[in-house]
């Protein structure tokens, strides 16, 4: 088995309580939510219930029925944004946005004419609050922002864009992809309007799940309309939520290994599975100052930035470098544009992308330093053939 | 933990409003001991020693408690049903937490009607509260549908007596916030 460092694009392996859930789920319980009366249907109901609760209690969100499910931050994206912004409204997005946010914005400003402006970020990755703040005008609707790069792990100022932009009565949509399960988020104290999570990554889920955080007060369209088991009389969506978002059956099989996984982070404690992030991205980041040849991206400060770390070895193509490190040391990481243009324009690497390590709360020490082995060896060929 | 769970097991939408929905679910532990309890830390409850059960209203949905199990009607769906499962749960087990420092009521308190709270009201069916009459008005005011400062007349100098009863009755029956209202005063605040 190979060392998986992949995990800013899908969690693996996932705790063992993952896979046990969805299997129990599938074999014991296996039926429709909110569509029958029998106990299995209950226990199914229970399970997607108990889910929004569990995500409740770790985003600092009371009320449970503001969360819905989605198959992945994607949808959650698409929904909040295409939901919400309607012609002459402006938006403010940072430059380091992935295609889940930045392609529903261009969509909407080919056809519904809005507006974007690009908060710019530094070569980091990081973002000022402040030239976001100043990129709010009188029609500006919400300020889009990731909470940490895909491409880079940086971190981005949530809690002071968040309380900027509810002082000057803006919406705030959070993307919090790479951030959900690896990193403290109280949806209230940051200002956060609308929460767009996936279920796969650090929240241990199976792929397909996925939510969005609405906020009270906060009215979007639902982007389908369907059955929802409940209300079956109404010729129009219900309005309570979360029906109003979620027709069609969901994917509780998912939902149930969600469950298993969001409640394995609650049990270590968000602040643990952060630490040992911290401690695996620094050791890396500390061994990769040694290497010659190599040149790494973002805040490279395990402090200002997740488990993600990108980088290019000087005179190697970065789908080369991934090659060789899968077919020669059996180490699994990503190459190219990580679906986010923008943010390779903003740190100088649109026409080369990025080799990128995404680690997770299973790595090791050890698997770091087999992989800066690897990557020293890859480094020191190149610099012979010079 | 008192209560450790509660189950649901049955669902159906509601005969008289087929867009909510009734429910059954059964409890892990009989809590008949502690409704007397409950009766004594909430008001708007009709406590029935003989049954025993205990009824009340959370804001719409009307809620039975059994020494066995729970009944609901007019939840908005499971998910809303589910949260209010949860508040009850955990309302038993912090009552039951507190049991010795509270005195236990056995009383049968029983709610007004809506022709005793119609009495009440300036019966002058304007219906700029939205209803076509004061006494449907009253109707849903039990019910929790309305807020009292829906009736703009009673909030005038004219009925000052009959605010302070409705005052009263609204408090007593839980429905502690008038919307847009002074609580102590009954007055508009803005």
């Amino acid at each position: 088995m190979g060392i998986y460092l992949d995990n800013a694009a899908t969690s693996y392996p996932k705790p063992e309580a993952v896979y046990r859930a969805v299997d129990r789920f599938m074999r014991e319980i296996g039926a429709s939510s909110g569509r029958g009366a029998y106990r299995q249907a209950l226990l199914a109901d229970k399970v997607v219930f108990s889910a929004r609760e569990a995500l409740g209690k770790l985003f600092g969100i009371r009320d449970a029925s503001r969360i819905v499910f989605t198959s992945n931050a994607t949808e959650s994206l698409n929904l909040a944004v295409k939901g919400l912004l309607k012609a002459g409204d402006h938006v403010v997005a940072s430059s380091m946005e992935h295609n889940a946010v930045w392609r529903p914005l261009k969509r909407l400003e080919a056809e519904r004419g809005i507006e974007i402006t690009v908060a710019p970020c530094a070569k980091d990755g990081s973002l000022r609050p402040e030239d976001v703040i100043k990129a709010i005008r009188p029609n500006t609707r919400l300020v889009v922002m990731t909470h940490a790069s895909n491409v880079t792990g940086t971190l981005l100022p949530v809690g002071e864009v968040g309380a900027a932009a509810r002082d000057r009565g803006v919406l705030f949509l959070v993307d919090a992809a790479q951030t959900a399960g690896t990193c403290p988020i109280d949806a209230g104290t940051l200002g956060i309007d609308l929460l767009a999570f996936t279920g796969h990554k650090g929240l241990f889920g199976p792929t397909g799940t996925g939510g969005l955080y609405i906020r009270e007060g906060v009215d979007l369209l639902p982007f389908k309309e369907g059955g929802t088991g409940g209300e079956s009389i109404l010729e129009h969506q219900p309005d309570h939520l979360p029906d109003r978002f979620e027709a069609g059956t969901l994917n509780i099989s998912g939902i149930a290994g969600l469950l298993a996984g969001v409640d394995f982070i609650l049990t270590e404690g968000i602040d643990r599975i952060r630490g040992k992030e911290k401690e695996l991205t620094g050791h890396f980041l500390r061994a990769l100052e040694i290497i010659p040849g190599i040149e790494v991206y973002g805040p490279k400060d395990p402090e200002k930035q997740v488990g993600v770390v990108s980088l290019n070895i000087s005179g190697v193509m970065a789908q080369d470098v991934a090659y060789v490190l899968d077919e020669v040391y059996g180490v699994m990481v990503r190459s190219g544009l990580h679906c986010a243009p923008m943010a390779h324009r903003t740190i100088g690497t649109i026409d080369r992308g990025t080799v990128r390590f995404g680690i997770g709360y299973f790595n090791t020490i050890e698997e770091i330093d087999t992989m800066v082995q690897a990557l020293a060896e890859i480094a020191g060929k190149t610099l012979t053939w010079k | 933990m008192f209560l450790e769970d509660i189950t649901l097991t049955f669902i159906a939408p509601c005969i008289a409003d087929p867009e909510k929905i009734r429910l059954i679910a059964e409890v892990s532990t009989d809590i008949s001991g502690v409704m007397p309890y409950l009766n004594a830390v909430m008001k708007n409850a009709t406590y029935n020693r003989k049954g025993p059960s205990f009824t009340f209203m959370k804001e719409f949905r009307l809620v039975n408690l059994y020494p066995g199990k729970i009944t609901m009607a007019k939840a908005l769906n499971t998910t809303d049903a589910w949260q209010v499962l949860n508040w009850i749960k955990d309302m038993i087990n912090d009552v039951y937490e507190k049991r010795d420092s509270i005195v236990p009521n056995y009383e049968l308190r029983s709610k007004p009607t809506a022709l005793q709270i119609y009495g009440w009201l300036p019966r002058k069916n304007c219906k700029e509260c939205g209803e076509v009459t004061c006494l449907s008005f009253a109707v849903k005011l039990l019910l929790g549908e309305k807020s009292l400062g829906g009736c703009r007349l009673l909030f005038t100098p004219e009925y000052a007596e009959q605010r302070k009863t409705m005052l009263e009755i609204v408090a007593a029956l839980g429905y502690e916030t008038v919307e847009g209202l002074d609580s102590k005063t009954g007055y508009r605040t803005q």
